[in-house]
C-alpha cells in the first residue's frame, strides 16, 4: 500500500468513527432526531451518486442501470429479510453481490460488442432496468405486483434506536463507497478508465486492458448501489415496483454527479449535498401565496422543475461541474457561503439551520457559476496579458554526433 | 528467425477484400517501408498486426509466439507498438500523463506515481519536456506526432509501426522527423514505416514492400522496388485518378 493510500484510509476511517458517535450526542446536545434521518438520506445519496460515478464518471460510459442495481438491492431486502425472515445485516451483503452479478453479466455481453458504445450502451442499460422491474412484477416470489411491507424485518438493535441505526448503516456504506471511488480514481484502474473515457481504442493499443477495467468498475458500481439499496428498503418501509424502479434514482445520481463534477470523487459528494439540501427545503417549504392569496404556488411541485433546469444549466455552462471551480476559488466560495448565511439570518431569523445552509450554499454556487474565462478577464482587467510567449516549436533532436 | 512473421492475411469489409492474402516478415533491426497507393491496404495491415482489427484468415507470430488471437493490449505489453496517422492524444490529460499511461500498462507496469516521473525521460527524448504539464491542446501537429512517438516508445517496444508520421508536416519538420526516426532505430527498435513521401521511405528503409489492392506486388531493396513496373503503374494510376 502506498503512503498516499494509507493516508486516505486513515482520514476516511477518522471521519467514519467521528460520525459514528454523532447519534450518541443527540441526547446530551439535544438536536432534533430529524437531523439523523436527514443525515441518513444525505449519506444514501452520497453512496448512490458515488457508486454511479465510479463507473460512468470515470469511464464515460453513460449508464442508466443505477435504477436496476438499486432495485435489486431494495428487493433483496424485501425478499430475504421481509419474506424469509433473514436479519437485515445478512441481507445487505447478498444484495451487493446480486447487484454486482447483474452488472457483471450485463457488462460481459455489452462490453464485448464494440458497436454498443455511446448512446446504445445508455439505452441497453435503461432497458435492463425495465426488464428487471418486469421480472420482479411478474414473479410472485419477488413482488408479484402487490408490494412488500417491511415492518417485521429483524433490524440490528445493537446499532441503537431506529434513526441512529439508519444513520450508522448509511454511514458505513457511504464511507465504503466513497473510499472505493477515491481509491479507484488514483489507482491503475482509474488511469485506465480515464484513458478509456478519452479514446478507448488508443487506450487498448497502449496496453490498457479495457474490457477487464470496464467490468471491474461496472461490477463495483453495481455492488455499492445494491448495498445502499438494501438499507434504503428499510427507509422506504413499503416497497412497490413503481416507486423502486422509477426514473428518480438514475435521474438524481446523474444530476448530482454532473453538478458536482464527474472526474473527481468529491464531485458527487458536492452535487448530492446541494441537491439533497435544496430539494429537502423545497419539499418542506410552505406554499407561496401570491397576489394577496389569490394564487397559491406549491414549492413542492417546483422541485422537479428546478432539478431539470439545474441539469440544463450545468450541461450548458458548467461542463466540468462545480468541484474543479470550488478548488480554484475556495476562498471566494467560502466568503459567499458566509454571506449567504448572514443574509438568511437577518432576513428570516427563524429559519432552520438547514435552511441557512442552503442559503449559504446558493451564495457559494453563485460565485462558482461564471466560467473561469470570465473570472480571468475580470482579474486581468486593465493589466497586461500575462500569457507567456508561445514557445517556438523546436523539439530538440538529440545530440548530433 | 524473424521477429515478426505473418502468413496469408485476409481481411474483408463486407464484400470488399481489403487484404487478399498478404504474407511477410520483419527481421530484428530492420526498417521496413510499406508503400502503396491509397486504399491498397497498408493501414489495414498495420491495424491487424497491432491487434487493432482481426484478420478473417491468416496467422501472425511475434518472437516465435503465435499472437493471432492475442488482444491488442497484450501485444503492446509484449513489445508491439504503433502510432496513428492522425494523432489521437488523451485530450483530457496533460502531456506528461499521456506518456504515463503506457508506462503504467505496458511492459514496464509502473505504479502511477513512478510512471509520471519516468514519463519525463521520454518527453525529453521527444523534445516535449517543456510541455510536460500542459494540456495536449497546447501542442501543434508536429508536437502531437512526437507525443505519439513518446507514448509508443514508453513501453520499450521491439517493433514500432509508424503510420504516416510525416503527413501534414512542413519540409523542416520532415527533416527533423527523419532524424527522430533514425534515433528511434538506434534504440534497437525494428520499424515498419507507412509513408506517402516516397523519397523518405527510400532514404530510410532497409527493405520495401509494395501493396496494391490488398496484395503484395513487389518486395526488396528500395531502388529495385521503386523501379518495378507494377509499382510505377500502381502509383501513376492512382495519381492519375486523384489528380
Amino acid at each position: 500500500m502506498s503512503r498516499r493510500t494509507t493516508v486516505r484510509l486513515g482520514s476516511f476511517a477518522a471521519v467514519a468513527v467521528a460520525l459514528w458517535f454523532l447519534p450518541t450526542l443527540q441526547g446530551p446536545i439535544g438536536f432534533p432526531i430529524f437531523y439523523l434521518l436527514f443525515g441518513y438520506t444525505l449519506l444514501f445519496w452520497f453512496a448512490q451518486a458515488s457508486s454511479w460515478n465510479m463507473f460512468t464518471g470515470y469511464s464515460g460510459y453513460f449508464s442508466f442501470g443505477q435504477g436496476a442495481f438499486f432495485g435489486v438491492g431494495v428487493y433483496t431486502t424485501g425478499v430475504l429479510a421481509a419474506k424469509r425472515g433473514w436479519p437485515l445485516i445478512a441481507a445487505i451483503p447478498v444484495a451487493g453481490i446480486l447487484a454486482a452479478a447483474l452488472g457483471l453479466s450485463l457488462g460481459f455481453v455489452v462490453f464485448r460488442l464494440r458497436r454498443l458504445q455511446g448512446e446504445i450502451f445508455a439505452l441497453v442499460t435503461l432497458a435492463v432496468a425495465f426488464v428487471v422491474a418486469a421480472i420482479a412484477r411478474v414473479s410472485s416470489k419477488i413482488d408479484g405486483g402487490s408490494g412488500i411491507a417491511l415492518n417485521d424485518v429483524q433490524l440490528p438493535d445493537f446499532l441503537g434506536t431506529f434513526p441512529s441505526m439508519m444513520f450508522r448503516l448509511g454511514l458505513v456504506i457511504a464511507v465504503l463507497t466513497v473510499f472505493a471511488a477515491a481509491t479507484i480514481q488514483h489507482s491503475r484502474l482509474g488511469w485506465g478508465l480515464f484513458s478509456i473515457n478519452d479514446d478507448e481504442a488508443v487506450a487498448e493499443s497502449l496496453g490498457v486492458p479495457t474490457f477487464r477495467h470496464k467490468m471491474m468498475a461496472f461490477g463495483m458500481s453495481a455492488f455499492f448501489a445494491g448495498l445502499s439499496g438494501a438499507v434504503h428498503a428499510i427507509q422506504i418501509s413499503y416497497i412497490t415496483i413503481e416507486d423502486v424502479f422509477s426514473i428518480r434514482i438514475p435521474l438524481f445520481v446523474i444530476v448530482m454527479s454532473v453538478l458536482g463534477g464527474m472526474r473527481h470523487w468529491m464531485g458527487p459528494i458536492v452535487g448530492a449535498t446541494i441537491i439533497h439540501t435544496l430539494t429537502d427545503r423545497l419539499n418542506r417549504a410552505s406554499d407561496l401565496e401570491l397576489f394577496g392569496g389569490n394564487v397559491t404556488v406549491s414549492l413542492d411541485h417546483l422541485n422537479d422543475i428546478i432539478i431539470g433546469l439545474l441539469l440544463i444549466v450545468m450541461v450548458l455552462a458548467v461542463k466540468d461541474g462545480l468541484w474543479p471551480r470550488l478548488v480554484d476559488r475556495k476562498w471566494a466560495a467560502a466568503g459567499a457561503f458566509v454571506v449567504g448565511i448572514l443574509i438568511a439570518r437577518i432576513w428570516a431569523p427563524e429559519m432552520s439551520p438547514i435552511g441557512q445552509f442552503v442559503a449559504g450554499e446558493l451564495g457559494a454556487v453563485a460565485v462558482l457559476l461564471p466560467s473561469s474565462a470570465v473570472i480571468d478577464r475580470w482579474r486581468s482587467r486593465g493589466g497586461p496579458s500575462e500569457t507567456p510567449d508561445e514557445p517556438t516549436s523546436q523539439p530538440t533532436v538529440g545530440a548530433t554526433p | 528467425m524473424s521477429l515478426l512473421q505473418f502468413d496469408g492475411i485476409h481481411k474483408r469489409f463486407g464484400g470488399v477484400a481489403a487484404l487478399g492474402g498478404v504474407s511477410g516478415t520483419l527481421d530484428e533491426g530492420e526498417i521496413l517501408g510499406l508503400v502503396g497507393p491509397n486504399g491498397s491496404g497498408k493501414s489495414t495491415l498495420i491495424n491487424i498486426l497491432s491487434g487493432f482489427a482481426e484478420p478473417n484468415e491468416g496467422r501472425i507470430s511475434f518472437a516465435g509466439v503465435d499472437v493471432t488471437d492475442t488482444e491488442a493490449h497484450h501485444r503492446f505489453g509484449a513489445g508491439i507498438a504503433r502510432t496513428y496517422q492522425i494523432p489521437r492524444p488523451f485530450s483530457s490529460m496533460t502531456v506528461r500523463h499521456n506518456v504515463a499511461v503506457p508506462l503504467i500498462f505496458g511492459k514496464t507496469k509502473l505504479h502511477p506515481s513512478a510512471a509520471t516521473e519516468r514519463a519525463m525521460h521520454w518527453l525529453e527524448f521527444a523534445g516535449l519536456a517543456s510541455y510536460a504539464d500542459q494540456p495536449v491542446s497546447e501542442l501543434n501537429l508536429h508536437q502531437l506526432k512526437y507525443l505519439e512517438l513518446a507514448r509508443a516508445l514508453a513501453s520499450e517496444p521491439r517493433v514500432l509501426f509508424l503510420d504516416e508520421v510525416l503527413a501534414g508536416l512542413n519540409p523542416t519538420e520532415i527533416e527533423e522527423s527523419i532524424l527522430m526516426i533514425r534515433r528511434i532505430h538506434d534504440l534497437g527498435i525494428s520499424l515498419v514505416i507507412v509513408e506517402h513521401v516516397l523519397r523518405v521511405v527510400n532514404a530510410l528503409s532497409t527493405r520495401i514492400v509494395a501493396l496494391n489492392q490488398g496484395l503484395v506486388i513487389a518486395e526488396g531493396a528500395p531502388t529495385d522496388v521503386m523501379a518495378d513496373p507494377e509499382v510505377v503503374k500502381a502509383y501513376l494510376g492512382s495519381r492519375w485518378k486523384h489528380a
